[in-house]
């Protein structure tokens, strides 16, 4: 039979479910699934019956907290009789299948590997990393809040996946990016034929129509030149400021906020466990010193320090804002603290 | 909720929350909206955002009122003669709403007459507050088709809470505010289902639904139901049981969810009357300072552990479904009383929460259409919601008050039960920051929210704090004709010259030590925001 598939290949929608219940059976599988609530998350699921994968949504969360989980255990600790500690570590992962990743999600997902691979390797989320084959959903239909045309992290991808789907109407375009994306496919190859030339063609123009689709019309970019130039006033960051509730939701949403804190549990006298957990630069035990002077005075700077961050040092540390374009702050902020805001107000300056 | 009970004849917001977002003025008065209602500050953050007026009136610079267009900053306990200015001002410039006066309400002549013979000047003097300013915010007020006010316990933690309540009401009725969508007055409930807890006849003298106990046909109606004879008498209220004293008239007490050793006024009166008596019972999540002192302690089960409603703000009835079964030997809080009543032998039997609520519908008219059934469907049901196929009820008072005509009550000056002197210079505000709930029964159990407000502090402002020679950190001691605590200070901007605040979350420095045993007669809310006190700088 064919072990030279193509880079290109068609799945038919009907072969889909099909498909996902067979990978289900070699793979821990993470989807989108839409909940009892209505609410579409991603979910890992044991078996594809009663469940209701959802492609048409975007889900409430991004994936982060597969690779990077909100509460993370390090190790246990056991004090011994004679006083003495022992510790044991906790690091494990299992094979796992991300379906229906949107671009801007796994952009994150790149943007991740930035923070926890390229220098220091984080054993923790190197370990899930490498456990984890992602294959992305590409948005022929961006949602209401999405303006990831404008952060240059969708529609569609060039990179980063190991399958990219493209609905094609009644059929899925699957792209192969990294290895692991085309070692699926050959070894499911009876789920897929080989593009055509018009397949193809079909694709480009989805994803040109795709463009066109954005609700949303955010320019990070001249926001970012603005950054670069100027110092703009501060009064943006106290109007922002006076407006921001301080729950830390635009940290926890972000799919690429990955700031953590350390903190030891005790479990009883004898043993405990070393935690950590997601963090938020927006609160001020975040900046706190042990002696309680805290360098970053006001709420006005926590709000500064964190949109610069994504705006402007990110740009002139790694080459690209660290914003992604999933708009989900627009829908988690209270206040209305969300990067569009900013960036509006960043490009409205005289 | 006795002020517009008596104004409107019904104690809840007028409007919804969402309505909220469509105003054109909004008037804020005594909430530290962004930090104690979030969800209700959005809406009011997302209506200026559509070009509204925000007006608050408020002691403390809090961020809602550096956000505002207008903020009057009042001394504490002076609503009464400011409202009066403002109401005095809309009438010399002609713009009341006559014909809704005429149509709709009653005894405003009462209330003219009053603000006739009143002195401006003189109010400009109790408030502090300028009359340019007062005068901007009237006009703002009066001159807009859509205005809401929303006010919490700034204006009813008073001993003249109840007629703070009613001047916004006339205030309301004066500019014809009232009975439309995106209109009205709006008191923001601060606990989780103290709506619903009200609504229920947690109340000294009402069964379910405000039915009031005096009434011999409602009563009739209860004690057929339960099959039992039910006291013509009204109950006590809070502060008559906790301030009973250890010979007081309750021997024995059931409290559910409440720490009194934490949150009620002049906390030795309260451990005196708790010590005294013959039986206490505490039904909570955690031991808790009033659980410690307890006979028998009920663990109770929560909120993820149970099915129920909760009732917001909003007159809003909304199913919470249990996630997780409650753990270890913790109960839900009808099954706790269930079991504690059969033991009284009083059998009360129900096999579900959705038991209950039916027996709610039948004896209560404004919860007659409200069942599980029809609460797992949507978003909930706003009260009055009378029958099976009524929708529920966005706002109230439409075409007509829920008493008739709204009622217009003059009200006057009453000068808080203490004022600033010699030995007591300063006032004492107290409430809520953001971090913490209440007592912190259950805050205080989460690390991140320990170590963004860890324990208790005290805001000062710059100028006070240059006389007393402290700084950021520094501890000082706050002493009250009634108690002294020690707390860390914060120099800040929020308070004026002249006023301290404080919050009530900290066991280790109970605050309501210091608190006043004050409170408004009518209500009987005590007088919480305002102490005289001393500060010092503590030892070396």
């Amino acid at each position: 039979m064919n072990n030279t598939m193509s880079d290109k290949n068609i799945l038919q929608k009907d072969h889909l479910v099909p498909l996902l219940r067979r990978l289900n059976k070699d793979y821990r599988m993470v989807l989108p699934v839409r909940n009892s609530s209505g609410d579409t998350l991603f979910a890992e699921v044991e078996t594809l019956d009663g469940c209701r994968i959802d492609l048409d949504s975007q889900t409430l969360a991004s994936a982060k907290h597969y690779l990077f989980p909100q509460l993370e255990t390090l190790f246990k600790y056991r004090i011994s009789a004679d006083g003495g500690y022992s510790f044991e570590p906790v690091c494990e992962a299992e094979p796992t299948i991300f379906f229906g990743l949107r671009s801007c999600d796994l952009a994150a997902i790149l943007y991740m590997d930035v923070i926890f691979l390229q220098k220091t390797k984080d054993p923790y989320y190197l370990q899930k990393r490498q456990n984890a084959i992602l294959i992305s959903l590409g948005c022929t239909e961006p949602f209401a809040n999405c303006f990831c045309n404008a952060t240059r992290s969708g529609p569609f991808l060039e990179y980063g996946f190991d399958l990219q789907f493209t609905d094609l109407g009644d059929r899925y375009f699957v792209e192969t990016g990294r290895v692991s994306g085309g070692e699926i496919v050959r070894r499911y190859s009876h789920y897929f034929t080989p593009a055509s030339e018009k397949d193809s063609k079909d694709q480009y123009q989805a994803s040109l129509e795709a463009r066109g689709r954005f609700k949303r019309q955010v320019h990070v970019d001249q926001a970012t030149k603005r950054l670069q130039a100027e110092d703009v006033p501060e009064s943006i960051w106290t109007e922002l400021s006076l407006r921001c509730q301080d729950c830390g939701g635009c940290a926890y949403i972000c799919p690429t906020c990955t700031c953590f804190t350390i903190r030891d549990q005790p479990c009883s006298a004898q043993e405990g466990e070393r935690l950590r957990a997601w963090d938020a630069c927006t609160f001020a035990g975040f900046t706190r010193m042990a002696g309680g002077h805290n360098p970053v005075q006001h709420r006005t700077q926590a709000i500064r320090k964190r949109f610069l961050h994504k705006l402007l040092h990110d740009v002139e540390k790694h080459g690209r804002s660290s914003c992604v374009g999933c708009g989900r702050c627009v829908d988690m902020c209270f206040g209305g603290v969300d990067i569009v805001r900013c960036v509006a107000m960043i490009n409205e300056l005289q | 909720m006795a002020g517009l009970a008596t104004t409107f004849g019904s104690g809840a917001m007028t409007n919804s929350i969402n309505e909220i977002e469509n105003s054109q003025v909004i008037l804020v008065s005594g909430s530290n909206t962004t930090d104690t209602h979030p969800q209700v500050a959005r809406r009011i953050l997302a209506a200026v955002d559509r070009g509204a007026k925000l007006i608050v009136i408020d002691p403390r610079r809090t961020r809602m009122a550096e956000y505002a267009h207008i903020h009057l900053a009042i001394r504490p306990g002076t609503d009464i003669p400011l409202l009066n200015a403002m109401m005095r001002i809309i009438l010399d410039e002609n713009l009341v709403d006559d014909v809704f006066i005429e149509m709709r309400t009653e005894n405003f002549h009462a209330l003219r007459d009053m603000l006739y013979r009143m002195d401006l000047q003189e109010t400009v003097s109790i408030t502090g507050v300028p009359l340019e300013d007062i005068s901007r915010a009237a006009r703002r007020y009066a001159r807009a088709q859509k205005a809401v006010i929303c006010y919490c316990l700034g204006v009813t933690q008073h001993i003249c809470g109840t007629d703070n309540v009613q001047n916004y009401s006339n205030l309301a009725m004066l500019t014809g505010h009232v009975e439309q969508e995106d209109t009205g007055v709006d008191p923001l409930r601060g606990h989780s289902n103290v709506q619903g807890a009200c609504d229920m006849g947690a109340l000294p003298a009402v069964f379910p639904g405000y039915q009031p106990a005096a009434d011999p046909e409602a009563r009739a109606k209860f004690s057929r139901a339960w099959k039992t004879e039910l006291p013509e008498k009204p109950g006590l209220t809070l502060l008559d049981m906790t301030h009973g004293g250890p010979g007081g008239a309750v021997r024995g007490m059931v409290i559910v969810g409440e720490n009194p050793m934490l949150s009620d006024p002049t906390l030795g009166k309260v451990k005196k009357t708790l010590e005294g008596l013959d039986f206490l019972a505490v039904s909570d999540l955690y031991l808790t300072e009033t659980a410690v002192m307890a006979d028998v302690v009920f663990p109770a089960a929560s909120f993820a552990e149970k099915t129920g409603t909760i009732t917001n703000s909003e007159r809003r009835v909304q199913l919470v479904r249990q996630a997780i079964a409650p753990v270890g030997s913790c109960l839900p809080d009808y099954r706790i009383i269930m079991e504690l009543s059969g033991r009284l032998g009083f059998a009360m039997e129900y096999d579900s929460p959705a038991e209950i609520m039916e027996e709610i519908a039948l004896l209560t008219p404004i919860y007659g259409g409200i069942y599980h059934d029809r609460l797992e469907a949507g978003w909930g049901l706003q009260w009055p919601c009378t029958d099976r196929s009524h929708p529920g009820t966005p706002f109230l008072h439409k075409y007509s008050f829920t008493r008739g005509r709204g009622h217009f009550s003059p009200t006057r000056h009453l000068p808080p039960s203490e004022t600033p002197d010699e030995e007591y210079p300063m006032i004492l505000i107290t409430g809520r920051f953001y971090h913490h709930f209440h007592t912190g029964t259950m805050t205080r159990k989460s690390p991140t929210l320990i170590r963004e407000g860890g324990g208790a502090i005290v805001q000062v402002h710059a100028a006070d704090a240059e006389v007393l020679r402290v700084r950021n950190g520094d501890q000082v001691t706050i002493t009250s004709r009634r108690g002294t605590i020690t707390v860390q200070v914060e120099i800040s901007d929020q308070v004026s010259q002249g006023n301290l605040f404080t919050t009530f979350h900290f066991a280790e420095a109970p605050v309501n030590e210091l608190t006043v045993d004050a409170r408004d007669p009518r209500a009987q809310c005590p007088e919480y925001k305002i102490s005289a006190v001393r500060i010092e700088k503590a030892g070396p």
